[in-house]
């Protein structure tokens, strides 16, 4: 007995509490692994979930960043040149003299000119509305591949007559080589096809089919003229770095051209192209918050498997409590089990999601050639395993903490419950599970913030999960409560296998509701995609007003006005009075007395820092309105006085008020007024694009272009095109049929991308269902043991359950089905004014989707159950 | 420390409310045990004896009264202090073993041990045990590979790793066949015996009772009966 003193401690109560014998991380680890192993089937769940989210996660971010590299790589054969500036009007005598002085030092530039025009291949045929590219050949691109087909050098293709286009074009007017075309006032040949483009993402107003001509070819044409609707761009190349030549200062350069060209879009070899940045950037990160709810719907599950798992642990922990355990050493065996969960899941997303990177460029392929160069990023697998294993720690929080409230004497007495406990007993206990919830969404804002790179944003997000959940959980709790009231009711008598099913739902234990919320997460989110891309233009163009118009005329010249209107006036199918404005192109500069560039504008407001259209208007046009301030008049004495009527939204954005002076530049000449009133337009009205209104005179001499509209039923368009453009080939003609159809291509290639995240939803959802069943496997064993002792056959059983997964399906749908289509509604009338009537044939396909999905996911995780012995079962009770 | 009891309880009661009824387990419980004795709590199902040990053991909380473990009033300790003390003082063999199914024999038996922090070879003291109780090729079995008398023989091992100085054991042979329980409770005194604790064991058995040098008999939540048995009787039955 002498090593007795090694064992045995005599010490006072409280020492106890001062001392902490610990389990040793081996031993916990041991536990964890072996338990985790041993519930391979149910934590296989929790792993696919996990490994979900993140490898949504990790294919968007991954491709992101591998996108922006390529794209830095390319940077120059990307922008054709080392660096670019991009404005909309003419240069100025003034730029040209910059230009040259840059010229002077060895830095070569090139213009490029691009603009929309009407394009004609006979007088037979409706003219198309194509994007003009003007070139000087010799010297176009700097950098980069220019291909054309047939092959040849473009300087001895494009000849004044000539112009090259692109195949769409040729396959629509039928076009053979040498077959001659029409663009303004000049007719050209067809000299070939453009086959690679290198500058064709940084371009500019690309819409239509691709026509590129030289700059000989652009003047014939007389399509650009002062106040035109069309993009400069000058493209410089730096002299090569040479011994003894000073090297060119890129920051210096920038800043002379930024001076030159104010307001000008500069971009330089060292960045991604802004326009693309800014594009790749809201993309990524829309993409990975969609990616972050798959992931939350799989902790989501990950937090049930594991409250189904410690329940069934709960002998162990109170037998380890019994013997000695404290919680908090019981808590490390758990804590460690969800992290080789979370970690292995997130792993396993890991792998999946290097995967999906590779799929987005086949996805890409069509508009960005580049984007298959891509490799392994190690970045975004970082994140991706941090924010699975992290979201997984979360949402196991609860029940991780739980593990404090088993009392060791469940071992000894099972039926020792508590009795019902006292309001301020329950509001005592619910302080640590508030403060788990807290932190959770906390968590969750941590994650959203890091990966949007904006604090505001992820409260947005954690504020729309909130929401979200509580509808999602309201609704599910009706709807059990109403299907529990129909299946208890007396008016219908509902077969023994319909009332089995239905009790499945409503038993202790079973997570009906929390399987809801996943499923519905899922389908709300896929159908609401549907809804708004499926229905937006259509009903765009169906709840449009009457009086919008739907063919617009650009670059009229004043001469061609009343000319104009004659032909309009004479056509068939005139559903409106046609009019036509003048406008001045203008740029905001000072506002009271503050630089623009003082101000923070950001997203869709940064529109005011470019050019943005002013007119003369002697009367309130319209379905205008002033919201602020007085209109001017003769009577008061303002009608000749530098006075200004502001839009409303830009008076917000730029926090302007009745009183305020602005100075803005127009073609390069500073004009000044002070604001007297603050008006509204109606959306549908061509007036709807002016920022600026002025008294009558206040812009003469300011170069002024003219654009007209007209509401014409849509049959007779075509006709209209045919006239206007045989009287004034420059006037452009934009049928809004035309630019939907645009529109619907490019929404339908963003829809691409964003099912395919959302497939990754609804894929975490079935696994929740899947877990969530397979969490109440044992009970459900049990039941069918004693419902076969005591005589139902394996039919009726299969039935019982077919009922309870179809219910489920059917209630996740219903419930997905009616949040979609309200969010649906909401955002088309919040932000396209659009009416849509309710889509009853997607959301019946939707509701049976979701049921055979519930039916599929219920039945994987109840295999083999039917199939066990009920004597067995019974006996290990 | 020598002299006082190893177990002393004062007005213990134990109410529990099952819903809107309240059930009194334990109505005022008073009795001690001094070092070393061997004490069998009787009485029939429902009279409290269970509950009574696993308020010695500090698995819940009295409603009223005090207990005080080898000098300690565990009454007014915390979770973790009570945990701490069963890992280091008190060993506990249970009806249904209890042992956990994803550790080895061997595992199971050194998680006390463990657990309390103490120092020294804790494996080689499980091996001791092991083959105390005749299992010493049996240590790297999982309890589902081992059959109920064996499971109950790493259990007994298990409580005796510390070397507690109170040993509590909730019917050790309910679950087993008269043979095995026969042999479970002479391994459970000849162990005793040689580490020296204090051993207080819950059964309804008559002639398990009889192992005890003192029966405690329970009905209704309430102590009737408190009989010392002679050592002598003891000796002949258990030993032989």
């Amino acid at each position: 007995m002498s090593d007795k003193s090694r064992f045995v401690v005599n010490k006072s109560p409280e020492a106890y509490t001062e001392e902490a014998g610990t389990l040793p991380w081996a031993l916990a680890w041991r536990i964890a692994w072996r338990e985790s192993r041993a519930s391979l089937g149910r934590f296989a769940f929790v792993v696919a979930a996990v490994a979900i989210g993140v490898a949504a996660l990790v294919g968007v971010r991954g491709f992101s960043n591998l996108f922006e590299t390529v794209l830095l790589k390319e940077a120059r054969n990307l922008m054709a040149a080392d660096l670019s500036v991009r404005v909309f009007r003419l240069p100025t005598p003034e730029q040209e003299n910059a230009l040259q002085s840059l010229e002077k030092e060895g830095i070569i530039y090139t213009q490029v000119t691009e603009s929309v025009s009407m394009l004609s291949a006979g007088p037979e045929t409706v003219p198309l509305l194509v994007s003009v590219k003007a070139v000087d050949p010799t010297l176009y691109p700097f950098y980069g591949e220019f291909r054309a087909k047939p092959a040849g050098k473009l300087q001895d293709i494009l000849q004044p007559d000539a112009v090259l286009v692109a195949e769409d074009l040729m396959i629509r007017f039928e076009l053979e080589l040498g077959d001659s075309i029409r663009l303004g006032s000049a007719s050209f040949r067809v000299a070939g096809t453009v086959e690679n483009e290198p500058d064709r993402m940084t371009g500019s107003l690309n819409a239509g089919p691709r026509v590129l001509m030289s700059r000989e070819a652009l003047e014939r044409t007389g399509l650009i003229t002062e106040g035109s609707r069309a993009a400069q761009r000058f493209l410089f190349r730096f002299p090569a770095a040479e011994p003894g030549k000073p090297v060119v200062n890129v920051e210096q350069v920038r800043e002379r051209l930024k001076e030159a060209f104010p307001g000008a879009m500069i971009s330089d070899f060292r960045q991604v192209h802004p326009a693309i940045q800014r594009g790749l950037q809201s993309a990524t990160t829309f993409l990975s918050l969609v990616s972050l709810i798959a992931l939350i719907v799989g902790s989501l599950g990950v937090g049930m498997a594991m409250q189904a798992h410690l329940q069934q642990k709960l002998d162990s922990i109170a037998i380890m409590k019994a013997v000695g355990a404290r919680s908090n050493q019981i808590l490390r065996i758990y804590g460690l089990q969800t992290l080789i969960l979370g970690g292995t899941g997130a792993l396993l997303g890991v792998l999946v999601g290097t995967g999906v990177q590779r799929v987005f460029p086949l996805l890409l392929e069509r508009n960005f050639p580049v984007a298959a160069q891509i490799g392994w990023e190690p970045w975004s697998a970082m994140q991706g395993i941090a924010t699975g294993v992290l979201s997984t720690l979360l949402f196991t929080l609860p029940s991780l903490l739980d593990i404090r409230r088993i009392r060791p004497n469940v071992i000894l007495r099972r039926e020792m419950e508590e009795g019902r406990k006292t309001w301020k007993e329950r509001l005592r206990e619910s302080r640590v599970p508030l403060a788990t919830g807290f932190l959770i969404l906390l968590g969750i804002g941590a994650i959203a913030s890091w990966l949007s790179n904006s604090v505001r944003l992820g409260a947005y997000f954690v504020g729309a999960i909130v929401v979200a959940l509580l509808v999602l959980n309201g609704i599910g709790w009706l709807l059990l409560q109403g299907l529990k009231r129909i299946a208890e009711g007396k008016t219908f008598r509902l077969s023994m296998t319909v009332r089995q099913g239905f009790g499945n739902l409503y038993r202790p234990g079973n997570h009906a509701r929390a399987a809801l919320v996943a499923l519905g997460v899922g389908v709300t989110f896929t159908l609401t995609v549907y809804l708004v891309q499926g229905s937006m233009l259509a009903s765009m163009v169906a709840s449009a007003p009457p009086n919008m118009p739907n063919v617009f005329f650009i670059n009229v010249q004043p001469n061609q006005q009343d000319e104009l209107l004659r032909i309009v006036k004479s056509q068939k199918g005139l559903a409106g009075e046609p009019s036509v404005r003048s406008s001045v192109s203008m740029r905001l500069d000072q506002i009271g007395g503050k630089k623009l560039d003082d101000f923070q504008l950001e997203g869709f407001d940064r529109r005011f820092q470019r050019e943005r259209n002013g007119r003369e208007a002697a009367e309130l046009p319209a379905g205008t309105t002033l919201v602020d301030g007085s209109w001017w008049s003769k009577a008061a004495g303002t009608a000749e006085a530098p006075v200004v009527s502001i839009a409303e939204d830009a008076a917000k954005a730029l926090h302007i008020q009745v009183g305020t002076r602005i100075r803005w530049v127009a073609a390069g000449q500073p004009l000044e007024a002070m604001v007297v009133a603050i008006h509204k337009t109606e959306e549908s009205r061509m007036d709807a694009g002016f920022d600026y209104l002025f008294p009558p005179g206040r812009l003469s001499g300011l170069p002024t272009i003219y654009f007209g509209a007209v509401r014409m039923t849509p049959a007779d368009v075509p006709a209209l095109q045919r006239a206007v453009y045989g009287a004034f080939p420059s006037i452009t003609v934009i049928n809004i049929a035309d630019v939907l159809a645009i529109v619907q291509e490019v929404l339908d290639q963003v829809t691409i991308f964003v099912e395919f995240i959302s497939f990754f939803a609804i894929l975490a959802g079935v696994v929740i269902l899947s877990a969530s069943i397979a969490g109440t496997r044992f009970r459900r064993i049990r039941e069918v043991a004693i419902l076969k002792t005591l005589g139902a056959t394996r039919s009726r059983l299969r039935g019982i359950f077919s009922v309870e997964f179809t219910l489920l399906g059917l209630v996740a749908g219903l419930m997905g089905a009616l949040i979609a289509s309200g969010f649906s509604a909401l955002v088309l009338q919040r932000f396209f004014d659009a009416q849509a009537p309710f889509p009853w044939q997607p959301i019946a396909v939707c509701i049976v989707a979701t049921v055979l999905i519930a039916n599929v996911a219920g039945w994987l995780a109840s295999l083999r159950i039917l199939d066990q012995k009920p004597l067995v079962v019974l006996r290990g009770d | 420390m020598a002299d006082s009891p190893v177990i002393a309880v004062e007005g213990v009661t134990k109410s529990i409310v099952n819903g809107a009824r309240r059930v009194d387990i334990l109505r005022g419980i008073d009795f001690s045990v001094e070092r070393g004795q061997f004490v069998a709590l009787m009485g029939s199902s429902g009279s409290g004896k269970s509950t009574l040990l696993g308020l010695l053991a500090g698995l819940d909380a009295v409603s009223s009264g005090s207990i005080r473990v080898d000098g300690a009033e565990i009454t007014k300790m915390g979770e973790d202090a009570l945990a701490l003390l069963r890992s280091r003082k008190i060993g506990f063999v249970f009806q249904s073993f209890n042992l956990i199914p994803t550790l080895t024999a061997e595992e199971n038996i050194l998680l006390p041990f463990e657990l309390s922090g103490a120092k020294g070879d804790g494996r080689q003291r499980a091996q001791e045990l092991l083959m105390q109780v005749g299992l010493e090729h049996r240590g790297h079995h999982y309890p589902v590979q081992l059959s109920g008398g064996e499971q109950q023989r790493v259990a007994l091992a298990r409580a005796f790793i510390t070397r507690p100085s109170l040993l509590l054991a909730d019917e050790p042979t309910g679950n087993l066949d008269s043979s095995n329980g026969r042999h479970i409770l002479e391994l459970l005194v000849r162990i005793n015996r040689k580490e020296g604790a204090t051993l207080v064991m819950v059964t309804h058995d008559a002639a398990l009772a009889a192992y005890a040098d003192r029966s405690i008999l329970m009905r209704d939540g309430l102590i009737v009966a408190d009989t010392l048995q002679t050592p002598a009787e003891l000796a002949t039955e258990v030993v032989g």
